[in-house]
């Protein structure tokens, strides 16, 4: 393409093209319109000139053919050559015979040869005086045998046509260029305009995710194709920096497990041998690291599990009502031993569908969270109640809360606060959070339980349509 | 624009010019003769008016012309005479 010659796989694209597709479909659009729009011209002019003929040349007839009844031949005769003095024209034509092919009168010499699919109507070469010309006519039988022929010298309409004729086919050649001008125009125009998404398609698929197609800011459907390949391309762009981030997490939350169980298996190692206790408690010590990690494993991968959404075949009806007072006789002994006080107020027969189980799993680590953050002397309130089309359970807390900044990222797998840093927890308790309430086609919602103050605390509802 | 979406039907409208082919045998028109000329010079003398104007310089350009071998247009020129001296025509 580059010489300006199109190879053998050129021309296939070329004929491959959507592009040329919609060009070839618009020449073809273009020349319909032109041709029903040219036969509509044609039979409004040419048409009704034979029309006009033919009335004429019938109504010319039957005149002559009242004559012949008033008054027999002879006056059949005087009409046929009155109109022929009269006619300044020059145009009529007439042919009276006998039975027996005698001329009788007319300005025709012999009869027209016959053959015309329409036995009265016919045409005729004509030769007036040396020059050739053509004729229209129409055959009447009298009653007594003989024929009368009535025409038309037609050579001007004929010229007429021969001119429209010469004019449509310069028309004609004119029409099919700009039928491929226009054709090419679009195919160009439609290639352009997909060609900066193409580029970009294709810079994605040899690996630089960064590109994004250029949008002309003329919001049309190019545009919004555009849109939705950069919408589509920043999603990808965000799950595999997410992927990335899991990857990184992973490895610096196990790396602190594993190798505190190796710490205390060397030391064990290099302790005295004869201490069977220890060497114990340290193997102990280190299966419990690496029970730990099995866990953080274990979490990730239902999470996995339930963002999959095939846990969702399992779903059916129960009772969120007593789900909830599990929970809470769950938490509620490690948050009477920390003197925090934990409020509860649950709606009866909160009935909705769903997995019981994940959803006990994702309240309980709200509490889980709730006791864990909220200090000595605290307070914890459970609201569940429903409304209008979901049912609605509320958590909060009296914890230090979370930042705007962090609680954009929370939910985010291993995500933890610089605050949280020293207390146990893996990071994933939300993500699980989270994802059984997209599971359940609902949401997470986290904001201050006491806005303004410090400790502001931290409100977590869970939205679950019921 | 419209002269060139006409003109894309050309292919259609070239058949009816094509149809009905006139015979081969050139038919010949009697009226295109000088001896019409004497018919209508004939016809012509009979009309009430064939001596007033314009019907009279009418004739007379016609006959010069049919003598002159301009046949059509003689013929012509007399059919105009005949009508200018027959007013009810």
């Amino acid at each position: 393409m580059g010489s300006g010659t199109l190879s053998g796989s050129g021309v296939i694209h070329v004929l491959r093209s959507a592009g040329l597709r919609f060009a070839l479909l618009f020449a073809a659009l273009f020349l319909l319109a032109g041709l029903a729009f040219s036969a509509v011209l044609w039979w409004g002019t040419a048409g009704a000139l034979d029309r006009q003929t033919a009335a004429a040349i019938r109504a010319d007839a039957t005149a002559l053919m009242e004559r012949w009844h008033d008054g027999g031949r002879p006056a059949l005769i005087e009409a046929i050559e009155t109109r022929l003095a009269a006619d300044v024209e020059d145009q009529t034509l007439y042919l009276l015979l006998d039975r027996d092919g005698t001329r009788l009168a007319g300005n025709l010499e012999t009869p027209p040869a016959g053959g015309a699919p329409d036995p009265a109507w016919s045409s005729a070469t004509l030769e007036r005086d040396g020059e050739p010309s053509e004729a229209r006519l129409f055959r009447v039988d009298l009653p007594n045998g003989s024929q009368l022929f009535v025409g038309r010298d037609v050579a001007e309409k004929q010229r007429l046509r021969a001119l429209l004729t010469d004019a449509l086919a310069l028309s004609a050649a004119a029409a099919a260029f700009f039928a491929g001008l226009g054709a090419w125009v679009l195919r160009r125009a439609l290639s352009q305009r997909l060609a900066p998404a193409t580029q970009t398609a294709a810079a994605i698929a040899s690996g630089d995710l960064s590109p994004r197609v250029p949008l002309t800011g003329q919001g049309d459907e190019f545009d919004r194709l555009g849109e939705t390949m950069n919408t589509m391309l920043d999603r990808i762009a965000t799950l595999m920096e997410g992927v990335r981030g899991v990857s990184d997490a992973i490895a610096h939350d196990l790396r602190t497990p594993i190798a505190r169980a190796r710490a205390k298996l060397e030391e064990a190692l290099s302790g005295s041998p004869g201490d069977a206790a220890a060497l114990r408690s340290a193997i102990e010590q280190g299966i419990a690291d690496l029970d730990g990690v099995t866990r953080v494993f274990q979490a990730v991968l239902r999470i996995a599990e339930v963002e999959a959404g095939a846990r969702r075949a399992a779903f059916a009806t129960f009772d969120l009502t007593p789900v909830l007072e599990d929970a809470v006789d769950l938490y509620a002994p490690s948050a009477e031993a920390r003197q925090i006080a934990f409020e509860t107020e649950i709606a009866l027969g909160l009935m909705m569908r769903g997995d019981r189980d994940l959803l006990l799993q994702a309240v309980a680590n709200l509490l889980d969270n709730a006791v864990k953050f909220t200090p000595e002397g605290g307070s914890i309130r459970l609201v569940a109640r429903r409304g209008a089309r979901a049912i609605w359970v509320d958590i909060a807390d009296a914890g230090p809360g979370l930042s705007d900044a962090d609680r954009i990222r929370a939910g985010t797998r291993f995500f933890r606060t610089d605050s949280a840093r020293t207390t146990p927890g893996s990071g994933l308790g939300l993500s699980l959070v989270r994802a059984v309430a997209v599971l359940h086609r609902g949401e997470l919602h986290l904001a201050d339980a006491r806005p303004g103050e410090t400790p502001r605390g931290l409100r977590a509802t869970l939205r679950l349509p019921a | 624009m419209n002269l060139v979406l006409l003109a894309a039907a050309f292919p259609l409208l070239a058949l009816p010019l094509r149809a009905e082919p006139a015979s081969a045998q050139p038919v010949r028109v009697t009226t295109d003769s000088a001896e019409y000329c004497g018919i209508l010079s004939e016809r012509l003398a009979l009309a009430p008016l064939a001596e007033a104007e314009p019907a009279r310089s009418l004739a007379a350009e016609g006959r010069r012309l049919c003598q002159d071998g301009h046949v059509r247009t003689g013929v012509a020129k007399l059919r105009r005479a005949l009508r200018a001296a027959n007013p009810t025509h």
